[in-house]
């Protein structure tokens, strides 16, 4: 009986939440189709997508993305690595640099960036590549908790330090270890990581509005403040991206519990 | 002629001094074991002939090399692990030739050792599985062939046994011992399971507290353990305070009863002990042989043997008798006699 009054709840909770999400959620496609007046219509997406300042700010976001994975990735991978092997001490101390990204608010961090590297001699905002460093630079430091947590939770699924003595014993040098052994065992914790990564890279509004470069975020609130239905169609096609990317992590997530469940 | 050479090995963790003075000559095809209880400095001594640890102060040769700061990559030593530690993303067969692979062999020669390999530890139809679809000996036997695959100086296994259960356990050690008879490798074996040691060891060096207690063949450590530790770690013994009466004719006391001890060892002063083992002992009496008399206080059934619990002179003693179904069993609190020859026990 008190089991029976516990799903009750349960189900109650749940189509609670169901609705809190998907609620806003209808309201905004619906809103979105409503651009011609009487009917239901694609009409907005068309504009979105057919406008050349939404492509060339989705490839500039989407290239600043892939950029920000490879710079994350070969930074943190031999680094977490290291620190596994060599100073599992140090862990709750990179644990917490890693969550700073939450603490710092973006537009603090991004002046102290603008105030730091503007200046000599680095001097990185003088030319659009130098700003693309930079801003590189603060899309590593913004996805950092991810990619880290990412890279973090694969290490502890590997028996890190047996299969890098293992790999030492039949010859291997330290880089056939990184790429042989280590990377091929934690490609769907990084692939993971890279996702949320690239997630986070093309929502990010304010290192690309105030270092001025033609990225994804800027260009969806210029769209918001002169139109009313492209904002709404761009919102479902970015929803839409998400749920691809989670569905690729779920897909080759799968795979890699049933193959590593015993492997170790 | 040594061929694996331990010189004055001292290990220290911070100021923790975890191996002292070790020193060991293995002979090329001879099967050693590392035999003692966990923290006694076994597995620390064999990484530092791996490499993955470098000795305070010592010196390692390897067939008159110096190997001591040698690069664990750079030393052709194999290894075996306690958690296996196969590569997940490889098959059986990746597995088996990537010391081969990184090492820049050609694929037809990789592929023949692999094929040699699979079919020395009986797998050859394993080769395309993944190691996540092997049973835990099966894995060890990959990780086995693995290490073999890079015809290694030497083979390092570091309590490799220790998580399969107890059946598996012994196919597999004999499994070990008849292919490493078969290659004539040189192995070192990290145990911390006595019967383990002394089935399959050529040598085994007992080690305490970071140092070697003694070394010797199974026969010896068994036998004529030359410490009061190496006789109590390795198999039972029973060790009585005794009373010398007459050390030029070995006459004890224990108690009020008399006896005559084979071996006179330490009558420096220290206190002295009679150690005998548990199977030594015999129900009855026997004229001109050592012969007790106690109480019984307990009897535990252990599958092939019964050991009897006794209480002489308010000594624990322990005696193992053949479980055989005519056995006759005291009952406790029964008085006992029983007899052991001279040359069954010695003093500590």
């Amino acid at each position: 009986m008190k089991t029976k009054k516990a799903n009750l709840w349960a189900l109650f909770w749940a189509i609670l939440a169901l609705l809190y999400f998907f609620v806003p959620l209808y309201g905004t496609l619906d809103f979105s189709l409503r651009m011609q007046r009487g009917k239901l219509s694609l009409m907005a997406y068309k504009l979105v997508l057919s406008d050349p300042q939404f492509l060339a700010s989705f490839r500039y976001s989407a290239t600043m993305g892939l950029i920000t994975i490879i710079v994350s990735v070969l930074i943190f991978l031999p680094t977490i690595y290291w620190m596994y092997l060599k100073v599992p001490q140090a862990r709750p101390v990179v644990e917490i640099i890693t969550i700073l990204p939450f603490i710092i608010p973006v537009i603090v961090f991004t002046f102290g960036l603008i105030r730091t590297f503007s200046g000599p001699p680095f001097q990185l905002t003088v030319t659009p590549f130098r700003t693309d460093i930079l801003i590189t630079i603060g899309y590593v430091i913004i996805s950092m908790p991810y990619m880290y947590r990412a890279i973090d939770v694969g290490m502890r699924s590997i028996d890190v330090r047996g299969l890098t003595e293992a790999a030492q014993s039949l010859g291997s040098n330290w880089l056939q270890i990184l790429f042989r052994v280590i990377f091929p065992n934690l490609r769907f914790a990084i692939l993971s990581g890279a996702l949320i990564c690239f997630a986070t890279v093309i929502g990010e509004l304010i290192l690309g509005d105030f270092l001025v470069r033609p990225a994804l975020g800027p260009y969806m609130v210029q769209v918001g403040r002169d139109s009313a239905y492209q904002p709404a169609a761009m919102a479902m096609l970015s929803w839409g991206l998400t749920w691809i990317c989670l569905g690729i992590i779920q897909l080759f997530g799968r795979g890699n519990i049933s193959r590593q469940i015993t492997g170790r | 002629m040594a061929y694996l050479d331990l010189i004055d090995i001292n290990k220290s963790f911070s100021e923790t001094p975890v191996v002292h003075d070790f020193n060991l000559n293995a002979r090329q095809g001879e099967f050693i074991s590392f035999l003692g209880p966990s923290g006694c400095g076994k597995t620390t001594t064999l990484r530092m002939i791996a490499g993955f640890e470098l000795p305070t102060s010592g010196k390692i040769n390897l067939d008159n090399k110096d190997l001591t700061y040698t690069p664990p990559n750079k030393r052709n030593v194999g290894m075996v692990f306690q958690s296996y530690a196969l590569f997940p993303n490889m098959s059986v067969a990746d597995n088996i030739g990537y010391g081969m692979m990184v090492s820049g062999k050609s694929k037809a020669e990789i592929k023949q050792r692999v094929s040699e390999m699979l079919s020395l530890i009986h797998m050859e139809e394993f080769g395309k599985r993944y190691p996540s679809r092997l049973s835990g000996g099966q894995q060890q036997r990959v990780a086995l062939a693995r290490a073999l695959a890079i015809r290694p100086h030497v083979l390092l296994l570091d309590e490799p046994l220790s998580a399969l259960d107890a059946k598996i356990r012994v196919e597999l050690r004999q499994e070990i011992r008849r292919i490493q008879q078969q290659l004539g490798i040189t192995t070192i074996y990290v145990t911390h399971d006595q019967e383990e040691a002394l089935s399959i060891s050529d040598r085994i060096v007992v080690m305490n507290e970071g140092k070697i207690e003694q070394i010797g063949t199974s026969t010896e450590i068994y036998n004529f353990p030359q410490t009061e530790f190496v006789a109590k770690f390795v198999g039972q013994i029973n060790l009585l305070p005794v009373v010398v009466v007459n050390p030029t004719e070995g006459v004890v006391k224990i108690g009020q009863q008399v006896i005559k001890a084979g071996q006179f060892g330490h009558l420096n002063g220290n206190p002295i002990r009679l150690a005998v083992r548990p199977e030594e002992l015999n129900h009855g009496f026997i004229e001109g042989a050592n012969n007790l008399y106690g109480k019984v206080d307990g009897i535990s059934y252990l599958g092939s043997i019964v050991r009897i619990r006794l209480d002489i002179e308010g000594h624990p003693v322990s005696m193992d008798v053949f479980n055989e179904r005519k056995l006759a069993i005291p009952s406790v609190g029964d008085q006992y006699q029983i007899t052991f020859p001279m040359d069954a026990c010695w003093l500590i």
